[in-house]
């Protein structure tokens, strides 16, 4: 009897299971089936789109890139027009006039023009604070749209980046104001509706969303009309399903490790592509550490470092070695700075005469104190670990002890900004944010690069001139102040840049077009086709 | 009868307690700050020291302790989890109530998968106790005992999905993409059942019983199917029912890599986020399941073995 009563509940769970799966089996979207349609692109990102709204911070930016519009778009050729139509910057670079391109909408029919325009930085300007990263914030002084196409944006000074934090993707990104709740975003919009090439058609959490080009687009349509975008979390999922042909698209800087990279490269299936730097990887020093205050043990340690062989042996030579803090092809770093080669011998010498002498045990030492360090990394990132044991190797055979810490990432931010470490890893903001937001940055005590400086004798002035160049108004000084703060940087070595970050791509050989743009998080759907 | 089934359900109420107690306690354990976690999971560039008092007074993390342990205990008792700092526009109810359904459906599915595949092959290796599919089922189970679950799955990905091409890779959406995760979770515990059902039964077969039976001339068959399975099944049925709420926790790893929308992703992206009110809300889900699903199967096993019964009177 009671076997029966053990086979019923076997039923019962079967009959339920079953009409789970049935359930499960009417939801079947057309933005889930297994094989990509010809005109469809499929891309692949490791969580979905989340927040779109683009005065915030939490949503995915490729996708806010295609939704959203700014006044102005950061190209390879500079400032191009976008919203704008054309600007005028005043004598003394306070005053901004923009003319507003006429007969752009809102994917929902509403007129974009200056009036609309104005709403959106009213409801940016409403929740300031979470803004005042970028320097603009704190100086804006009104925003006014003197005509339907003309706004105008005063500023307390002069600042030069002023172009670039209009054109990055968040926030200066413009909302239908019919989407604002109340004219206010800061909690919220009721949907998304942009002016951009494609409109957001469906979207489940954690799963899909389906993009489609936007027919009131005002630009150039773009070819590709429909992009499902897949959350796909695991690595090796990833490259398995674009094998099988479920995606046609990976794109991003740690969407695809260098393994994979290295075996799709001379493949006939696969398009592999890599971008200029984006940001730079590097190792920050603690000029208040009682070794590394001395520049000569700093130096030292610029030439010790075998960047060729982190570049080759860990990356597979896909992030080349990297000579300066800012790579040259970052606008205002193409200076002549002097590298520090790989040199053994240099370092050993300069050690030497620094005072460090090789005692018994091969560790250097000077007056009693052995040269140990320590090199902090984040446990997450296996690359910084596989770096840090590679370095611990080399500075070894020079007599250097460094031990290496791991710690999870949060905690790993937390030393780095208390400015607990001897060295450590970090990488730059990258572009467009580099080299004006990053150089910043070290002004204040938000990263671990102002704790690191706290000894440089020279940290004021190098400040000061950091100040003076976001104010500048003129292209020459402007350059001669960047070549000034980064040749202190790069003479105080403070910084040891280890390589250059690059964004990458594998998609399939029939997907053309696939390129990279100055905004590294942008994916540029609008120039791919499929052929 | 009714006196222990009180009994048992007055003992888990201090141990639900203790679960929610340690899940609040290991959470603020965590040396980082929430404040400034909840400031940098919501992006903000560059995080001052106004945002983080700003957020302290809104998270009310400024109160003692024990003051905020009560606090999100009671919550926690009305069902309110409070929100993610991810996204604070969605609760951690809303989230775990969109992401369980596919993770019950996963479940549940490699629930039918262990019990169709592990009851006959652990019955006919006692059967066949010692022969040449007892040996290659038995070295079988150890290796799949010992392989890691997202592993078999990337394995079985790339041998059914690739070379085969009978199923899609990974993703949501019909019964073809339900077959390859649940199957995958399922052999672990296949492999454990197996073993379980098998000397379950070898043990019920030196029973006097059988030996009773065999002297009534009752033929084997009716003796194993009527007798001995049945007999053998008692435990086994405990066992599978407890590990329900394993099933599910054990979802974890296997739905990142088949990307299956369900808690076990939440889960993982919520730790890699230190999206603390979820990871809380999560663990202390697990906890509870694991305590009412030993308790139901207690109760069950307590009604349908007589021998138990009499025993505890």
């Amino acid at each position: 009897m009671k076997f029966k009563k053990f086979s019923a509940i076997l039923l019962a769970c079967g009959i339920m299971v079953g009409a789970l799966s049935g359930c499960a089996a009417n939801k079947t979207a057309d933005g889930n089936n297994t094989k990509a349609k010809q005109e469809e692109l499929v891309f692949v990102n490791f969580r979905d789109i989340r927040d779109l709204n683009p005065h915030l911070y939490a949503g995915e930016m490729y996708a806010q890139e295609m939704i959203y519009e700014s006044l102005v778009n950061i190209t390879e050729n500079g400032y191009e027009p976008c919203l704008a139509e054309s600007w005028d910057i005043s004598q003394d670079g306070k005053v901004y006039t923009f003319k507003i391109r006429k007969g752009v909408k809102f994917s929902d029919g509403n007129v974009c023009d200056a009036n609309a325009i104005k709403a959106n930085f009213d409801a940016i300007i409403e929740n300031k604070s979470r803004h005042t990263w970028l320097e603009m914030m704190n100086l804006l002084e009104s925003v006014k749209a003197t005509d339907d196409y003309t706004l105008e944006i005063k500023l307390s000074k002069p600042y030069y980046p002023m172009l670039t934090e209009l054109g990055v993707t968040r926030p200066f990104a413009m909302v239908s104001p019919a989407a604002m709740k109340d004219g206010s975003t800061k909690d919220g919009v009721k949907e998304h509706i942009g002016t951009g090439p494609y409109v957001l058609k469906e979207f489940v959490t954690d799963e899909y969303a389906v993009f489609e080009a936007n027919e009131n687009y005002w630009g150039e349509k773009p070819k590709v009309e429909k992009i499902t975008v897949k959350v796909i979390p695991d690595n090796q999922t990833r490259i398995l399903a674009l094998e099988k042909g479920e995606i046609n698209l990976i794109y991003g800087k740690n969407m695809i490790d260098a393994d994979a990279i290295n075996k799709y490269k001379d493949s006939d299936k696969f398009e592999v592509a890599l971008s200029e730097p984006t940001s730079t990887r590097q190792i920050v020093l603690n000029t208040t550490d009682d070794i590394l205050k001395d520049t000569a043990v700093r130096r030292a340690l610029q030439y010790a470092t075998d960047k060729k062989a982190i570049s080759d042996g860990i990356f597979y030579g896909l992030e080349k070695p990297a000579d300066t803090l800012f790579s040259k092809t970052v606008k205002y770093c193409d200076i002549n700075l002097t590298p520090y080669d790989y040199n053994k011998d240099k370092s050993a010498s300069m050690l030497e005469e620094a005072g460090w002498k090789l005692g018994s045990d091969g560790i250097r030492e000077k007056d009693g104190k052995k040269l140990e360090l320590s090199l902090l990394y984040n446990s997450n990132s296996v690359t910084e670990k596989a770096i840090a044991e590679l370095m611990q190797g080399e500075y070894k055979k020079i007599g250097i002890n460094l031990s290496i810490k791991g710690e999870e990432e949060q905690s790993y931010r937390d030393n780095m900004k208390a400015g607990n470490f001897d060295m450590v890893f970090n990488i730059s903001w990258g572009t467009p944010y580099d080299p004006q937001s990053s150089l910043s940055a070290m002004r204040k005590p938000v990263y671990g690069d102002y704790a690191a400086q706290q000894g440089l004798a020279d940290k004021k002035e190098i400040d000061n001139a950091i100040t003076n160049i976001l104010t500048s108004t003129n292209e020459e000084e402007r350059q001669k102040l960047y070549s000034f703060v980064l040749t202190r940087l790069h003479e105080d070595a403070v910084y040891i840049p280890l390589t250059y970050e690059c964004n990458k791509a594998i998609s399939k050989k029939r997907l053309k077009g696939v390129q990279f743009t100055q905004t590294q998080y942008e994916v540029p759907f609008s120039k791919m086709y499929v052929e | 009868m009714k006196n222990y089934i009180i009994k048992r359900c007055l003992i888990a109420i201090p141990l639900l307690m203790c679960i929610s107690f340690f899940c609040f306690v290991f959470i603020n354990l965590i040396p980082s700050d929430p404040a400034e976690v909840a400031l940098r999971v919501r992006q903000t560039p560059i995080i001052t020291e106004e945002a983080i008092s700003q957020i302290r007074v809104e998270l009310g993390l400024n109160d003692p302790f024990l003051i905020r342990y009560a606090r999100w205990l009671g919550d926690c008792l009305r069902f309110d989890f409070g929100v993610s700092y991810v996204n604070p526009a969605r609760t951690v109810l809303g989230e775990i109530g969109r992401c369980l359904p596919a993770t019950i459906q996963l479940a549940g599915f490699s629930l039918i998968f262990v019990i169709i595949l592990s009851l006959p092959i652990g019955f006919f290796c006692a059967i066949y106790k010692d022969s040449l599919f007892d040996r290659i089922v038995r070295s079988v189970v150890f290796m799949t005992t010992a392989m890691p679950a997202y592993w078999i799955g990337l394995l079985l990905m790339w041998l059914i999905s690739i070379k085969l091409d009978l199923l899609p890779t990974s993703g949501n959406g019909t019964i073809k993409h339900l077959i390859l995760p649940a199957f995958t979770i399922s052999l672990t515990y296949i492999s454990t059942y197996i073993r379980l059902i098998r000397n379950n039964i070898l043990d019920n077969m030196k029973e006097d019983y059988v030996l009773y039976e065999k002297a009534r001339g009752l033929k084997e068959r009716t003796i194993l199917i009527n007798h001995v399975l049945k007999n053998s099944l008692h435990t086994c049925i405990v066992a599978i029912g407890m590990s329900i709420p394993q099933l599910i926790a054990g979802t974890i790893v296997v739905e990142n890599v088949f990307a299956w929308p369900g808690v076990g992703k939440l889960c993982i992206a919520a730790i890699f986020n230190r999206d603390y009110p979820i990871i809380q809300a999560y663990v202390l889900m697990i906890g509870t399941l694991f305590v009412v699903f030993n308790l139901i199967f207690d109760i069950i096993q307590y009604i349908t073995d007589p021998r138990l019964r009499r025993d505890v009177n």
